[in-house]
């Protein structure tokens, strides 16, 4: 193993020394331009953490749009728009039976943009959860379950039920009788399951009724440590899909692309 | 002569494997205390709920026959020849509150139907309305307290 980079003969041109910004990207990146070489290019994904999530090499059966459609893609996308304008949306929403309710109308007419950014959250939300269940449907139609991915689907059942948490304890955040409702009657409905209903809904309210106690423990829920949770299954998700083999794709397929080698 | 042969007794488990043993059994059991401490933590000790002892008025101010409906506390006050109830207008389905009709109460989300004494005679709910204890405060007001569930038909006379 010790031969290894003897063997990356043609290693990527960096920019000229002496060059500040040249330097800068350098040491982010790791190469200058960007190699034509398949060698090169390989060498950039393998050293650049911006890149390696990208495999090197890549089935052209797995390229086609129509394969995959990119859905998973996008629901990982909607998770990035979430994750930002929700943190944008934590500076002036606070998890107040009293004052809750007020900063949501606040966001929605005062805030410079934020009735943009509620929209956008909220809308994104929803699609989200559309996206994971078409991805789902995609995985399945497709065989993609099956062997040696079938580890993956659990995951992606994990990643789907966090998906519904995220739903759920976001949807009491506003403070509005639909969020109300909504929560009473869930939470209710998490009560009848057996031995562990009670407790469950005891610890998801911290009291017999929807109130305080249940609006801040939806709201660490929602903000932090099913995010977290969600964040660390994604990581999971996606290494297992480079483990194994890329998107799945018929064994006689497998051609390298044009300009072979990689 | 026989050569008397020394057998070193092998101890069933060597030094190494026992110390190991009990390092991770210390360390599991100490996860399984830090889980169990997490779980405590996390069950309110102090409940922050609304207060389940109310006051509802004089009693004068309640006409016979006639369901008052204290909307914020969630109950409906009868007056009958008997006496005082205190009836939970919390449906026992999903929670949603009910409403007063004519045959006694409906839901409005999933359609369950009580009599006037809050037994179900129609739609999802599992067990009839909850009654509460109805008593006197030392001023005179009615007092309900909605920790303490009594049988359905309880009612308290106000001499």
């Amino acid at each position: 193993m010790s031969e290894q980079p003897t063997t990356l003969t043609k290693q990527p041109q960096v920019r000229a020394k002496g060059n500040f910004f040249g330097n800068v990207w350098r040491s982010l990146f790791r190469y200058g331009r960007l190699p034509e070489d398949a060698e090169g290019q390989s060498y950039v994904v393998f050293n650049s953490l911006f890149l390696h999530i990208h495999p090197v090499k890549v089935s052209k059966h797995s390229l086609r749009l129509t394969y995959t459609y990119g859905l998973g893609v996008i629901a990982t996308i909607l998770f990035l728009v979430l994750t930002f304008t929700g943190i944008w949306l934590m500076f002036y929403y606070f998890p107040s039976a009293t004052e809750a309710y007020n900063r949501m109308l606040d966001l929605r007419s005062s805030v410079d943009f934020g009735f943009v950014l509620r929209n956008i959250h909220k809308w994104a939300a929803e699609t989200m959860v559309v996206f994971v269940i078409l991805h789902m449907a995609r995985v399945f139609f497709t065989g993609a379950y099956k062997p040696p991915r079938e580890f993956n689907w659990v995951i992606g059942v994990i990643l789907l039920l966090l998906t519904l948490g995220l739903s759920f304890t976001g949807y009491l955040l506003p403070w509005d009788q639909l969020a109300f409702w909504a929560i009473t009657v869930g939470t209710s409905i998490a009560g009848y399951a057996p031995v562990l209903g009670q407790p469950l809904r005891k610890f998801l309210l911290g009291a017999d009724v929807v109130g305080q106690e249940a609006l801040v423990r939806f709201y660490v829920l929602h903000v932090v440590i099913l995010p977290g949770i969600l964040s660390i299954f994604l990581a999971v998700h996606f290494w297992r899909i480079r483990k194994d083999g890329g998107l799945s794709h018929p064994a006689d397929n497998d051609i390298p692309p044009e300009g072979g080698g990689q | 002569m026989k050569k008397k042969q020394v057998r070193v007794q092998q101890p069933e488990i060597d030094r190494r494997t026992f110390l190991s043993t009990l390092g991770w059994a210390g360390v599991g059991v100490s996860a399984i205390a830090a889980a169990l401490g997490n779980i405590l933590y996390l069950k309110p000790a102090v409940d922050y709920g609304p207060a389940t002892v109310i006051r509802a008025g004089r009693p004068d101010d309640y006409k016979e026959g006639i369901k008052e409906l204290l909307e914020d506390e969630r109950i409906a006050v009868i007056r009958d020849k008997k006496g005082f109830a205190a009836i939970s207008v919390t449906c026992t389905h999903l929670g949603c509150t009910v409403r007063i009709s004519d045959a006694g109460f409906e839901c409005p989300c999933h359609g369950s139907q009580y009599d006037n004494d809050g037994y179900v005679t129609g739609g999802p709910a599992p067990r009839p309305l909850d009654w509460y204890q109805v008593s006197v405060a030392p001023n005179g007001e009615l007092e309900i307290d909605k920790g303490v569930i009594v049988p359905p038909g309880t009612y308290f006379k106000v001499s």
